[in-house]
């Protein structure tokens, strides 16, 4: 008797079980109560409550969870109107069959409702394609056209020779503050500065690093400074500093020697003294200086002159040592 | 019913309410529920046209807290042009970094979008190849120094260049992008602004002194 009423008890439950959720299938109002009758009562929601000895009076209704909203949702809405900012994910709110999650053997994704990945992961629903034309239209009116004329990179660089380098930090952290925000990099093309050749000679030299030989430019990295207005000013400061320096004479530039030089030249070179006198003495003892001016400026020593500042200043290569070849038969007549 | 067609201009219509709102409970002005909500019935009219067409203070309905809001009130704030001459830009520079590619993905085709929708230049939008932090700890409180757990941070980077923009565009577009940043990435903007000499290196200062003395001399 134990037995039998121990197997139907649990062949009640089983029925009991069935209306529940099981696999994810929603209760239908079919499955509410016993499925097929057996020799126990299946014991209703009813009976529970009174046996509880609590009045059926004060009870509520139990309420049905209403439809999702995806119900009511027509094709032709207006999305934006339903996420018009960054909202996390509503699977009542969302009408798209998403699954996502890794599934179990012989599974699928986990479906949307109750699905935590989905909520986690941040989402673009509220910046369509059709909201971010919205919204761009909308700030149209703040922003400004290009200038048409500056269309090429060397008018950027005639009318706007400085450019100065500047870097904004966003996110999250502890502080808002970037101690990298505050570098400011200043770039100038030393020609576009107003010197003549011994002012650009002095200030390469006072520059140092700071200038590219191949791009000739100028940087300036300043971050010595707290703020990044700050950097800046000092870094105008600085390149107004070289200008006034290297458009200055001091006395005791006149003391350079040829090992200062940055570049050759020939004016005044051994090479010029030596190729005069081999010429000198090839023709024979003469009168002096007359002969002298017109074998340098003979086409020959010209010549001469050329391919060796060339040498000396492009490197070793073959068509310079080519034209250095040439020159040298040329004048010596062989 | 119909409307009675005693109708006060619009904005008289506007001032009436705000002031009957300072003063007494919200009142139901059919003339603006037509307007914005169809639905509502048609009942009270005869009421309220008694009450325009007396053109009296007489006393009024008060009804079931219909919000009469005004959102129609609120204007577009005007735009301002300053003084200021604009900056420009020769190009902008934004690398976004996350630890999901899917993110940057969809931020990347936003940020696009944007900017093209705003007529602003792309020049490139490439993705920096990625940096995975590796950590090994032991796996265990105490001992057991041959069991280690091992970790990684991967860095994901998006890198978006504009060229040629100016200041005002720039700061739209970047104040635009960076309010919708989503969580869990971080953004770095490289500007490079374009300025003219300034006037004192335009010559040396001497020389311009020299030019005032003369100037003052004369």
């Amino acid at each position: 008797m134990a037995a039998s009423t121990m197997c139907t008890a649990w062949v009640s439950s089983i029925t009991r079980k069935h209306c529940y959720d099981v696999f994810g299938i929603i209760r239908s109002p079919l499955f509410r109560g016993a499925s097929y009758s057996t020799a126990l009562s299946v014991p209703t929601n009813k009976d529970v409550m009174t046996r509880g000895n609590r009045s059926t009076m004060s009870r509520r209704p139990r309420r049905e969870p209403a439809a999702p909203r995806t119900d009511k949702m027509t094709v032709d809405q207006d999305w934006s109107s339903v996420y018009p900012t960054a909202a996390s994910f509503k699977p009542s709110t969302v009408p798209l069959p998403i699954r996502m999650g890794y599934p179990v053997k012989r599974g699928v994704p986990l479906e949307k409702k109750g699905n935590l990945e989905l909520i986690k992961i941040p989402n673009f629903l509220h910046l369509t394609p059709a909201a971010i034309k919205k919204q761009c239209a909308a700030l149209n009116v703040f922003c400004t056209k290009w200038p048409e004329t500056l269309d090429s990179e060397a008018k950027c660089e005639q009318h706007f020779p400085i450019q100065v380098k500047m870097t904004d930090f966003v996110f999250a952290g502890p502080s808002v503050r970037n101690p990298k925000a505050r570098v400011t990099t200043l770039t100038v093309k030393v020609s576009s500065l107003n010197l003549d050749d011994h002012g650009r000679k002095k200030l390469i030299k006072l520059a140092g690093e700071r200038h590219n030989k191949e791009t000739d430019m100028l940087t300036f990295t300043a971050d010595r400074c707290p703020l990044r207005r700050q950097n800046y000013d000092y870094a105008m400061y600085l390149l107004t500093v070289l200008y006034h320096e290297s458009s200055k004479h001091e006395p005791w530039e006149k003391e350079k020697t040829e090992a200062d030089m940055e570049e050759y030249l020939w004016e005044s070179s051994t090479s010029e003294r030596n190729a005069v006198e081999t010429l000198l003495r090839m023709k024979g003892s003469e009168d002096g200086s007359a002969p002298r001016e017109e074998l340098l400026s003979s086409r020959p020593m010209q010549e001469y002159r050329n391919s060796v500042t060339n040498l000396k200043n492009a490197g070793e290569s073959e068509s310079t040592l080519l034209q250095y070849k040439q020159s040298v038969k040329n004048l010596l007549n062989l | 019913m119909k409307m009675n067609e005693y109708f006060l201009s619009d904005r008289l219509v506007h001032f009436l309410v705000y002031y009957f709102k300072l003063v007494f409970s919200k009142i139901d002005l059919r003339k603006e529920q037509v307007l914005r909500i169809p639905s509502l019935d048609f009942s009270r009219s005869s009421v309220i046209s008694r009450f325009f067409c007396n053109s009296r203070l007489s006393p009024w309905v008060q009804t079931a807290g219909i919000h009469v809001g005004s959102h129609h009130c609120t204007v577009a704030p005007s735009i301002t042009e300053t003084e200021e001459p604009d900056s420009l830009y020769k190009n902008v520079a934004v690398l976004v970094k996350g630890h999901d590619k899917a993110v940057l993905d969809s931020y990347q085709y936003f940020a696009t979008l944007a900017a093209q929708e705003l007529g602003i230049n792309i020049d490139k939008v490439y993705e920096p190849p990625k940096k995975i932090e590796r950590l090994t700890l032991l796996k265990s409180v105490h001992i057991f120094k041959k069991h280690r757990v091992q970790y990684e941070m991967r860095t994901y980077y998006r890198r978006i260049e504009l060229k040629h923009l100016t200041g005002c565009t720039a700061d739209v577009y970047l104040e635009y992008i960076q309010r919708n940043l989503p969580e869990g990435v971080a953004m770095e903007v490289t500007k490079t602004l374009l300025e003219k000499l300034p006037e004192h290196i335009k010559e040396p200062v001497w020389n311009t002194i020299s030019q005032e003395e003369e100037k003052q001399r004369q």
